[in-house]
């Protein structure tokens, strides 16, 4: 398990960055918290060039910030970090919560936010409620900066719209509902998801809600949203047959694998039954507290 | 030959005492010595090449790219070594099975994916990796087999057509009475197929071997990884050719073994190889993904049991025809041999046959681990016993009282041969019992508000520990004894060294001798320094396996601790001028005049004494050392009750285990931290091959598909049920102390326990579990099927 050849980059800045990125000609791969690459050039699964090693530039992509309605998170911003930050506690609760199921404290003391949606991992938590809460994901190349929509982001199953000279130097949230849930089932604690949901939406005086987004991980090959079961419960008050009505329709966006976790059909069992299980809970409860 | 406790005092750090482990401060303060931390001056690194087939025949290897990688210092492939070597030898071969001999290369075909096929040094690994690359081998894929019941059907390929023309290794049937006329009369018979996960140890220090070899000195050491270091002794120097004199194996601390580090595997022989030709050190430490693929696995078997019964659910007779998988050929060790002596459990079965048939898979090599058969059997026979007495009637409890044996009942010989030994199981059964409250479970139904329903498992089993006998071994073609030895030797501080062969690997031998030493002799505990695992200094013994360690040592240290005693204490009563030793007795540091504390000597002046030869008793020898050796008369059956209360969610198939009570008896406890360290530890291997740990494989391609941490469900801290351990401490009459084993009884319950628990949570919509890994996912489906059965009248 040692990595083929390859250079070793450190730069002291994105702009050396991406100029080192460009230089390799796409063969780079840039090395954020390594939880997931360094395993991969063990394995010699991956066999880049050289590593563009981004450990350097905190001063630039390490910063959370909240501007006004958005929520702005760098790259290399750690789990741990987004952890136990207040600001990710009072603008994206969701999001704390779903950190806290990813690995292990090691795990999440090394591995970043920039690292973990450019991996997309379609049963990872991170690429989830990015995609739950309508991230936008930034890209920056020798060329410039551009903003790429989380719904086009992920492509397939460890793929996105990142271009291999792309550093993803952040994420922009919008504000985020405070009324949200998770849950996720996996083989073992913390284990990759074989079934993970977020949900998240605003009710009104009349217990009526908008805004409301579903993201599903683990029954595609990337993380989707269930749009048809939102649609169904945008601008309603949800009562035991809208909720069984929006569960049911969730499998629309569901195409599940077979695989060690779990089998498709033990997949598609679950996902109505544990939404439901979660709108159920979501509709008597209070706004999220962390 | 049975010494209890009470013909002995007790002392602070004796037997029985709560003594804090000797090998804690190392470990802790992170001064433990594992091989890989053996880093010599100039060492060079190996890698192997697998084989990426589980069944290929080798047409052509070319290393000359490879050969030319800068760094590489040497390429070995299968020819060369079967030259230079002598095959593997396998410690506890099947007994009636031809020998299957292999070498640490491939020959002209694999037999499973992993196979090692070549091997390179170079001067890091990395760059042996990078040669392995450039190595470009030419297989021809055959048909393969993985399922051990399709290995054995007419059409399947064989593995190995030049000793055996089917893939049937053995069959090993052993029984007493009718049992076929018997069943055939029962009231009742039940009987079903259990099909038993193929896992892994996954010890957290891989296997390791770092090599050195001295030409002018004759001498290769190797610093190794292991169980058994006085027998990869044996093991190298049979395989390359040497005397054992020339070889000397040093084992330090052993991250884990449970039975995966018995023996040499191929990358000892060819580590060794190469440090020959190179005359450099030689390193190899397996990687994770090595591990799942090189080191044995475990388990996998199919059990065809059969429990007949009368009306009042006393069983008449048992059968079990199981089939075990070995894998594409021996391990070093061989493959697990106790399904068949425990198969009838703690219950009184006059009649019973078993018969165990060894089938060969292309699949990695099984060999021991922790439980070694005794988990699988112990499943099969206690979802009967649920299933019996859910068709009479009966409460399982109760079904079982009935058939269990009485303490007055022993000794008993089972009808396998096992001769128990003594116990209290229905004690301990009733004890499980109270523990849960049985009765008020029982009355509150099985129906949650939640919707959950809440089940009860029971089980209950015995578990050999040790060996019977050197002869009971060699009867069966073993390459070992029942034995274990130590030396004890007085140094010239007033402490004691004790050397032993018994390598130190997580389960507290060093603390566990020290304690029998220190209450035999009546020094401090903390003034015995252990010394394990390196041939160059032990005393050849047998090693750290089977549960035996403590039953056949204990004896020892009791032997050579009475000499070094008896010969101190001549001396004192030489140097106090008293006629002989009567009132004298060791006291921590010196020797005392009982009654009489102003007349002592301290031990580091009767050491030297003894030592220097200056001031002893005319007849005396100069020396203060004694080394003696202990071979049980029998083994020693430990034995226990558990149970399992669950909530399952009937929708999803999802299920909380919300308690575990183990009830268990391994006779004298030496130190009952150490007892419970072990229980629990075997426990947490036992819910994961119970609950989610399963080595699986590709129906199409026959390779493992989930070889890695990643995918292969072992348990964490988090991952575990809540545990309540009890224990009963019925002497065995049989051993010193009356120690029982201790080390693997935990891989035993939790399988049954678990399956019966929710068999039983499920019983109104009768659902039955046959097979493990019991996940939820399975329960889902065993839920439909049982809907199924009951729709289609
Ligand atoms: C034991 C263990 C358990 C884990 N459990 C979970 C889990 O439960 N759930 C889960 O979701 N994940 C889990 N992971 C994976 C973990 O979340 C990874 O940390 C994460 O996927 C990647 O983040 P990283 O910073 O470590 O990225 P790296 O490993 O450094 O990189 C991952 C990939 O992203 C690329 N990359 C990284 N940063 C950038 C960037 N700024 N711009 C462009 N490309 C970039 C790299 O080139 C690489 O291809 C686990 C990992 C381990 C080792």
């Amino acid at each position: 398990m040692k990595p083929a050849p390859l250079q070793y980059v450190r730069p002291a800045s994105v702009a050396e960055a991406v100029d080192a990125l460009e230089e390799h000609g796409g063969m780079a791969r840039v090395l954020a918290g390594g939880q997931s690459l360094v395993p991969m050039l063990g394995m010699r699964l991956m066999r880049p060039s050289a590593l563009v090693d981004i450990n350097d530039l905190g001063a630039e992509l390490g910063k959370i910030d909240g501007r006004g309605e958005e929520t702005v998170i760098g790259a290399l911003v750690r789990y741990s970090a987004l952890e136990t930050s207040p600001v990710i506690a009072e603008r994206l609760p969701l999001l704390q919560e779903v950190v806290r199921h990813i690995g292990d404290r090691q795990v999440r003391n090394r591995g970043t936010i920039g690292g973990a949606v450019a991996q997309s991992d379609p049963t990872g938590e991170m690429p989830l409620v990015c995609l739950t809460l309508g991230a936008r994901v930034v890209a920056r190349s020798v060329r410039g900066e551009r903003t790429i929509p989380i719904e086009e982001f992920f492509e397939g199953s460890y793929a996105n719209a990142l271009e291999p000279e792309e550093l993803l130097v952040g994420l922009r949230f919008p504000l985020a509902p405070v009324h949200c849930r998770f849950f996720e089932r996996g083989r073992k604690h913390n284990d990759f998801a074989l079934l993970s949901i977020a949900v998240a939406g605003s009710p009104d005086a009349d217990g009526r809600w908008s805004g409301v987004r579903i993201g599903l991980g683990g029954v595609n090959d990337t993380p989707v949203l269930a749009e048809a079961a939102a649609a169904r419960l945008e601008g309603r008050t949800w009562d035991t047959a809208t909720i069984a009505e929006a569960a049911e329709l969730a499998l629309e966006a569901a195409d599940p694998p077979d695989d060690v976790r779990a089998s498709a059909e033990y997949r598609n069992h679950l996902l109505p039954i544990q939404l439901r299980r979660v709108l159920t809970d979501l509709a008597g409860a209070e706004p999220w507290k962390t | 030959m049975s010494e209890t406790l009470e013909q002995t005092r007790t002392r602070a750090n004796g037997v029985g005492a709560a003594a804090l482990r000797k090998e804690d401060d190392r470990l802790l303060r992170g001064d433990g010595r594992f091989t890989d931390d053996v880093d010599p001056a100039h060492a060079l690194h190996m890698a192997i090449g697998r084989c990426p087939f589980p069944h290929a025949r080798i047409l052509e290897i070319d290393v000359s790219a490879a050969a030319e990688l800068e760094g590489v210092q040497q390429i070995l492939v299968g020819a060369e070594v079967a030259q230079r070597t002598e095959p593997i030898s396998v410690l506890r071969p099947v007994p009636g099975a031809p020998q299957l001999p292999y070498y640490a290369l491939a020959g002209e075909v694999c037999v499973y994916e992993g196979q090692p096929v070549v091997s390179v040094v170079a001067t890091s690994r990395a760059v042996a990796e990078d040669a392995i690359e450039l190595i470009d081998i030419d297989y021809d894929p055959l048909p393969h087999v993985s399922d051990v019941l399709e290995a054995l059907a007419d059409d399947a390929p064989v593995l190995h057509p030049l000793q055996l023309s089917s893939n049937l290794l053995a069959t090993n049937p052993q029984g007493n009475g009718d049992p076929d006329a018997v069943m055939a009369a029962a009231h009742i018979v039940v009987s079903d197929r259990f099909r038993i996960n193929r896992v892994t140890g996954l010890p957290m220090e891989p296997r390791a071997i770092v090599a050195h070899w001295r030409p002018g000195a004759r001498e290769l050491t190797a610093h190794v990884s292991t169980q058994v270091p006085h027998l990869v002794r044996m093991q190298l120097a049979e395989s390359l050719r040497l005397d054992e004199g020339d070889v000397r194996v040093i084992t330090s601390d052993v991250g884990g073994g449970f039975g995966l580090k018995l023996g040499v595997y191929p990358e000892d022989v060819l580590a060794c190889l190469h440090a020959i030709d190179l005359r450099r050190p030689v390193k190899w430490t397996e990687d994770r993904l090595e591990h799942f693929r090189a080191t044995t696995h475990a388990r996998e078997a199919v059990h065809d049991f059969a429990i007949g019964a009368d009306a009042d659910g006393r069983i008449t007779a048992m059968t079990n025809t199981y089939t075990t998988d070995l894998g594409g050929q021996n391990s070093p060790f061989g493959s697990a041999q106790l399904s068949s002596i425990v198969f009838t459990g703690p219950y009184r079965v006059d009649d019973g046959f078993v018969q165990r048939r060894v089938a060969l898979t292309n699949k990695t090599p099984v060999g021991a681990y922790r439980g070694y058969g005794q988990p699988e059997v112990n499943f099969a026979r206690e979802l009967l016993m649920d299933r019996l007495a859910r068709r009479l009637g009966i409460d399982p409890l109760e079904l079982r009282m009935r058939n269990m044996l009485a303490q007055e009942d022993l000794p008993w010989r089972n009808p396998a041969g096992a001769l128990y030994d003594s116990g209290d199981y229905r004690l301990a059964l009733q004890m499980v019992a109270d523990a849960v409250d049985y009765d008020a479970l029982r009355a509150a139904g099985r129906e949650r508000p939640d919707g959950r329903r809440v089940g009860i498992g029971l089980t209950s089993f015995v578990e050999r520990t040790g060996y019977a006998s050197a002869k009971f071994l060699a009867n069966r073609g073993s390459r070992y004894g029942a034995h274990e030895s130590v030396t004890l030797r007085a140094n010239r501080s007033g402490g004691i060294d004790l050397f032993t062969g018994v390598s130190s690997m997580g389960q507290s031998s060093e603390t566990a001798f020290a304690q029998i030493c220190s209450q035999v002799h009546g020094i401090a505990f903390d003034a015995i320094r252990v010394h394990a695992g390196d041939t160059g200094a032990t005393p050849l013994n047998t090693g750290a396996f089977a549960s035996r360690t403590l039953i056949a040592a204990a004896g020892a240290v009791s032997a050579a601790a009475t000499e070094l005693r008896d010969k101190t204490l001549r001396i004192a009563a030489h140097r106090l001028e008293l006629d002989d030793v009567d009132g004298l007795e060791v006291d921590g540091d010196a020797v005392v005049v009982q009654g009489d504390p102003s007349r002592r000597i301290p031990l580091a002046e009767l050491h030297m004494a003894a030592i220097i030869g200056q001031g002893i008793p005319v007849d005396e020898h100069p020396g203060l050392e004694a080394t003696a050796h202990f071979e049980p008369e029998h083994a020693a059956y430990a034995f226990g009750s558990a149970a399992a209360v669950v909530a399952v969610d009937p929708e999803t198939g999802d299920f909380e285990i919300e308690r575990f009570v183990l009830v268990h008896d391994c006779g004298t406890m030496v130190n009952p931290t150490l007892v419970d360290g072990q229980v629990r530890g075997a426990l947490a291997q036992g819910f994961g091959a119970a609950l989610s740990e399963e080595l699986r494989y590709d129906a199409d391609t026959g390779q493992l598909v989930n070889g890695s941490m990643l995918d292969y469900f072992v348990p964490t801290a988090a991952d575990l049920p809540p545990i309540e351990l009890h224990h009963t401490e019925v002497p065995s009459p049989f051993t010193t102390f009356g120690v029982r084993g201790v080390g693997e009884i935990g891989t035993i319950p939790p399988g049954a326990a678990i399956a019966n628990a929710v068999c039983d949570a499920l019983a109104d919509f009768d659902v039955q579990i046959s097979r493990l890994p019991v996940t939820p996912e399975l329960v889902w489906r065993e839920l439909q099927q049982a809907r199924n059965r009951s729709e289609t009248p």
